[in-house]
């Protein structure tokens, strides 16, 4: 459950942000300016968090009236093996001890809605139990549990945010979904579906991510609130918005699937206790904003035929 | 003969000593709590319940209400009866009944029955025979009373359940006490007698079998919304399957309110959990009745509405928990206007009342149209048959908006949207 520890807060505090080169972070960091936050971002350059100081290092960026927010860490397609668990979960480590240290006036951790397993409910929400089903997902219910005690001993009001599949045209790492489906119709004219994409999701804009978290600065909320907007889609559907979208002659392949389809769907009903006026961007407006986004970097895109051709 | 005694005067006993009034016994009615006593003698009564202003004034020259419980000592048939309170996590508070007890058994003959009907967990009935004077003899009735439908119940109950120290071996169950045997016949209907631990479970077994019921219906009536069919459609084939049957309740809810099946569920987990045994369905139907008291602020979510805060006005008819009672225990109504703080209300509900202080938000009105003037959106959150008979035509018009969210569907759903006016109601 998410609690509200204030009515609001302008301006905000500092904040800062761990995981400068994601995805995430220069779409919050915009958000945060904008709204009068003074905004740190460190990435690998600044502080390796894997190494064994990193702790003690990152101790000296932070202060105690600062926000910190978590949005580091090697995402699946660095790996989803132990090596990269292990790493994972030095970071968490490391910033464990820079936050007990210096005792933050909120901390929030970005993890995932992979830590629910869906197998477990058809309707999934912040009660629901955290079942991981790989070592990524296994990897952010440790991550939690380990920045949790933290801020519990050290009395830092501490926020976990669960983002269901986020997508935008700063992606930066690929994932099956609007992200790949848009880069690979622009780039290739193919977006290819394991089976016929059956699977159903929820899909978030990641301005709305960065809109959340700043809220939850603004309110210094605590608990879990999981970033979901909408209805789930299926990825076949998906596939024939973007194809329409995006014009041109792009073709959809079809894969056999490597495990059975299974579905995630999210009640809203937290968030919207939470933040009742938050609007999230419509699938529609969120993907005319990453076809802009992805069209000024790839304006040749535009000129080819859409068909969309069905087995 | 003797009167019979009745000791604590919250609703269980208020109605209950009225029902055996007009059952033709003459009752002694004891409550030390101040004030109390003065009030249900001037009729006024701090419960809701159709028929019971009427039942008093037909038989109150068999009702006598004292404050002096060393009246009960008068009487060889006494029956306790004070409503066992429940917390926030709705977990009983059995305090005030134990003070109770303390403070009646002291003053009753050695020959005397009493009969607690109270809400009792599984285990009190036994452990407090064992404490209670020589010569008292102690049985347990299962109260089935419903909140705007107590007084019927009480008066005309479908069946008395009773839980007793032994039921014996054989076929039969010793003799009931006489006095106790003959109030029973009065009421004309089965006895079931079984031993306490039974009788305590079997009150929190109706209560499961009720919330199951509701907990399907919420379930499909989730799905029906989804996939384009009608719940009510389908509510008459199942009242027509004996194995369901005509009274079931298969009217999907915004979660369980009221404070006493919550607190069955909460006790079935309880047991459980020390007895080693499986409740993962009690625990299904708690996140089910939390997952459907947000089902009206979900609705408002994705609509739109709630996109400013300043300027929505939000109408609700209906504050009560349920119909025909004032109670506001864990209402879906309350719990939406709390979490939509921000936002203005108006509110109306014929019975019910909140605490303005606790509700800044919130208007109270002194009627429907008032409570629809200048709306945004129109909540229809309590079953009153008050709310089916209001005058749409010139009442909808009132409302700046045009949406009406009508959960359990009271108002005409077709002449709504002949209207012109966006309609919502469960199951569909």
């Amino acid at each position: 459950m998410l609690l509200h520890h204030r009515a609001s807060l302008t301006p905000l505090p500092r904040v800062v942000i761990l995981g400068a080169g994601g995805f995430l972070s220069p779409v919050l960091r915009r958000n945060l300016k904008m709204h009068g936050a003074s905004v740190a971002a460190l990435g690998r350059a600044a502080i390796d968090l894997s190494v064994p100081d990193a702790g003690t290092r990152l101790a000296q960026h932070l202060g105690p009236q600062d926000v910190v927010v978590m949005a580091a860490g090697l995402t699946p397609d660095k790996g989803k093996n132990v090596a990269t668990l292990m790493a994972n979960l030095r970071m968490g480590e490391a910033v464990s001890r820079a936050i007990e240290q210096v005792r933050p006036a909120q901390f929030i951790y970005i993890s995932s809605d992979g830590v629910y397993d869906a197998r477990f409910s058809s309707l999934l929400n912040e009660e629901s139990t955290s079942e991981p089903a790989d070592l990524y997902c296994l990897m952010h219910v440790a991550r939690e549990k380990i920045l949790a005690q933290s801020c519990r001993q050290a009395g830092i009001p501490f926020l976990v945010v669960r983002p269901c599949a986020i997508y935008g045209p700063g992606d930066t790492h690929n994932s099956y979904g609007p992200n790949r489906f848009f880069r690979s119709a622009l780039n290739d004219g193919k977006i290819t579906l394991f089976g016929n994409g059956e699977e159903r999701r929820h899909h978030v804009f990641v301005d709305d991510v960065a809109e959340l978290i700043r809220l939850c600065i603004a309110h210094a909320s605590t608990g879990v609130i999981n970033a979901v907007t909408g209805r789930a889609i299926s990825f076949g559907e998906l596939a024939e918005k973007i194809v329409r979208l995006v014009g041109g002659r792009v073709v959809v392949e079809r894969q056999p699937r490597v495990s059975p389809v299974t579905h995630r769907h999210f009640d809203t009903s937290a968030l919207a206790r939470a933040f009742p006026s938050f609007r999230a961007t419509s699938l529609d407006d969120g993907f005319e904003k990453m076809l802009a986004g992805l069209s000024e970097a790839n304006p040749a895109a535009e000129e080819q035929e859409a068909v969309c051709l069905r087995s | 003969m003797t009167p019979i005694g009745f000791a604590g005067l919250s609703h269980l006993g208020i109605v209950y000593s009225a029902a055996s009034a007009a059952r033709g016994f003459s009752v002694v009615a004891f409550d030390d709590r101040p004030g109390l006593v003065g009030e249900l003698a001037a009729r006024r009564f701090p419960v809701l319940e159709p028929g019971l202003a009427e039942i008093c004034r037909e038989h109150g020259d068999k009702l006598r209400y004292t404050s002096d419980e060393r009246q009960l000592a008068q009487c060889r048939l006494v029956f306790v009866a004070l409503d066992v309170t429940t917390d926030d996590a709705n977990e009983s508070d059995l305090t005030p009944l134990e003070a109770l007890l303390s403070k009646v058994t002291p003053n009753l003959a050695t020959d005397t029955t009493l009969v607690i009907l109270s809400q009792l967990p599984p285990g009190f009935s036994r452990r407090l025979s064992a404490q209670l004077p020589r010569g008292v003899e102690l049985y347990y009735q299962v109260e089935t009373l419903v909140f705007g439908n107590a007084v019927a119940r009480a008066v005309h109950p479908e069946r008395i359940i009773i839980g007793r120290r032994e039921v014996g071996c054989g076929e039969a169950p010793p003799a009931l006490p006489t006095q106790y045997a003959s109030y029973l016949e009065a009421f004309d209907c089965p006895i079931l007698q079984m031993r306490y631990e039974s009788a305590e479970l079997c009150k929190i077994a109706i209560n499961c079998f009720l919330v199951s019921s509701v907990a399907t219906a919420n379930t499909l009536a989730g799905i029906c919304e989804r996939i384009g069919a009608d719940w009510r459609e389908i509510v008459p084939a199942l009242r027509l399957d004996q194995r369901i049957g005509p009274h079931a309740y298969l009217t999907p809810g915004l979660g369980i309110a009221g404070g006493n099946l919550e607190r069955d569920l909460v006790t079935v987990e309880r047991l459980a959990a020390e007895n080693g045994c499986d409740a993962s369905v009690v625990t299904a139907w708690q996140r089910n009745s939390r997952y459907r008291k947000d089902w009206v602020l979900g609705r408002l979510f994705d609509s739109g509405l709630l996109d400013d805060p300043k300027r929505t006005r939000i109408g609700v008819w209906g504050l009560a928990y349920k119909q025909d009672t004032h109670s506001t225990r864990n209402s879906p109504s309350l719990h939406l206007l709390r979490a939509l703080h921000a936002y203005s209300f108006q509110a109306y509900d014929p019975a019910a009342q909140i605490d303005e202080k606790q509700f800044p938000h919130v208007r109270v009105c002194s009627g429907m149209e008032e409570a629809a003037e200048d709306a945004d959106v129109l909540l229809v959150m309590t079953p009153w048959r008050e709310f089916a008979t209001a005058q749409l035509g010139s009442v909808l018009p009132r409302m700046r908006g045009r949406m009406v969210v009508d959960p359990y569907g009271v108002l005409p759903q077709e002449r709504c949207q002949q209207l012109g006016y966006q309609y919502q109601r469960m199951g569909a």
